[in-house]
């Protein structure tokens, strides 16, 4: 897959003790802070890729000959990678002390091999003790010129916890 | 037409339980990662991961709810090796509704998962077009081999009347 422009770097570093994010992640962010968007585009190699590390080998995920006769524009994206890169996100955002504790997510567009997507997203709310954020997020299909042609997922939300790397067990 | 019929009705409640045949392992976690084009160390890199106070690396959080690795079955005719419920509605297309993963913890190399599959739901909705749809939603919960929490999946699948509606 290639990543766009926007895509932030890294996750940032441990936690100090307190079980905070550490130096290096960001702050707490605050009601209306945006997410840096996550872009990609998913190719037919990216597919297969997906279709061998998923164990599901559906045709219609990467077989032309499938697809013209189901009278397809070209082989589907499998939708359950949009959950996967808008977890990319916010992790990529909130660094590794984050845990992504509920992830839901509305499938509205097919998305085809070649096609690019952009992530994005904002913060909802925040814990009075600052120990996790909600945030309401989309992922649209792009056109020509990377302008907005359609939504793949509208709407998805999601809550992270801070300083918590490995969750909590079951919510 | 009504597509929410008693035989529907009755698949409410049904179950099906997959138990791994091995430990998840590291490279699945590594190799969904590169898929996906995720290059977070902690799915690579266990000395990053312990940094985080992880035991090992880990994979990316949704696969658990993704990947048919835990359920051992064949591909049928299309190439798909998942679960299913085996649905079978005349006059419809099947649609993805969506997803709504609960995480419970980071899966790890050793885990051996145990994935059971329940219908939770049928609901009848008429489209915006008037045509008949059938959204049947089901939830898979994913425990590790001392019977702990790892995750939960709920998905919705519709199934829309072609031809109904005008």
């Amino acid at each position: 897959m290639t990543a766009g422009p926007s895509r932030p770097s890294g996750p940032g570093t441990p936690a100090g003790p307190s079980g905070r994010p550490g130096p290096g992640t960001p702050a707490v962010p605050q009601v209306g802070a945006t997410i840096p968007p996550l872009e990609r585009t998913i190719t037919l190699p990216d597919m297969v890729a997906y279709a061998g590390a998923t164990w599901d080998w559906y045709q219609s995920h990467y077989d032309p000959d499938y697809v013209a006769a189901k009278k397809l524009p070209g082989p589907v994206v499998d939708g359950q990678v949009f959950g996967a890169l808008l977890v990319e996100m916010l992790q990529d955002w909130l660094g590794p002390q984050c845990f992504v504790q509920r992830i839901d997510f509305t499938f509205r567009n097919l998305m085809f091999a070649g096609e690019s997507v952009r992530c994005e997203g904002e913060v909802t709310a925040v814990a009075e003790d600052d120990s996790w954020v909600d945030v309401t997020m989309t992922v649209t299909t792009l056109g020509a010129g990377g302008r907005d042609e359609r939504f793949a997922v509208k709407p998805a939300s999601a809550r992270a916890l801070l300083g918590r790397a490995d969750g909590t067990g079951r919510p | 037409m009504s597509l929410l019929t008693d035989e529907i009705r009755a698949l409410v409640g049904q179950q099906r339980v997959y138990v791994a045949p091995e430990p998840f392992g590291a490279a699945s976690g590594r190799y969904f990662g590169l898929a996906i084009g995720d290059d977070n160390p902690l799915y690579r890199d266990p000395q990053f991961a312990r940094e985080q106070g992880l035991a090992d690396v880990t994979a990316p959080p949704t696969l658990i709810c993704e990947t048919n690795q835990y359920a051992g079955l064949p591909m049928d005719a299309e190439g798909y090796a998942g679960h299913r419920w085996g649905i079978q509605i005349p006059d419809t297309r099947e649609v993805r509704g969506g997803n709504s993963y609960v995480f419970g913890r980071r899966l790890r190399p050793e885990d051996v998962v145990t994935a059971t599959w329940e219908i939770t739901d049928v609901v009848e909705k008429t489209t915006g077009s008037g045509a008949a749809m059938l959204i049947v939603t089901s939830r898979a919960t994913y425990t590790d081999q001392h019977d702990e929490f790892l995750a939960e999946n709920t998905e919705t699948i519709i199934y829309v009347e072609i031809g109904g509606a005008s």
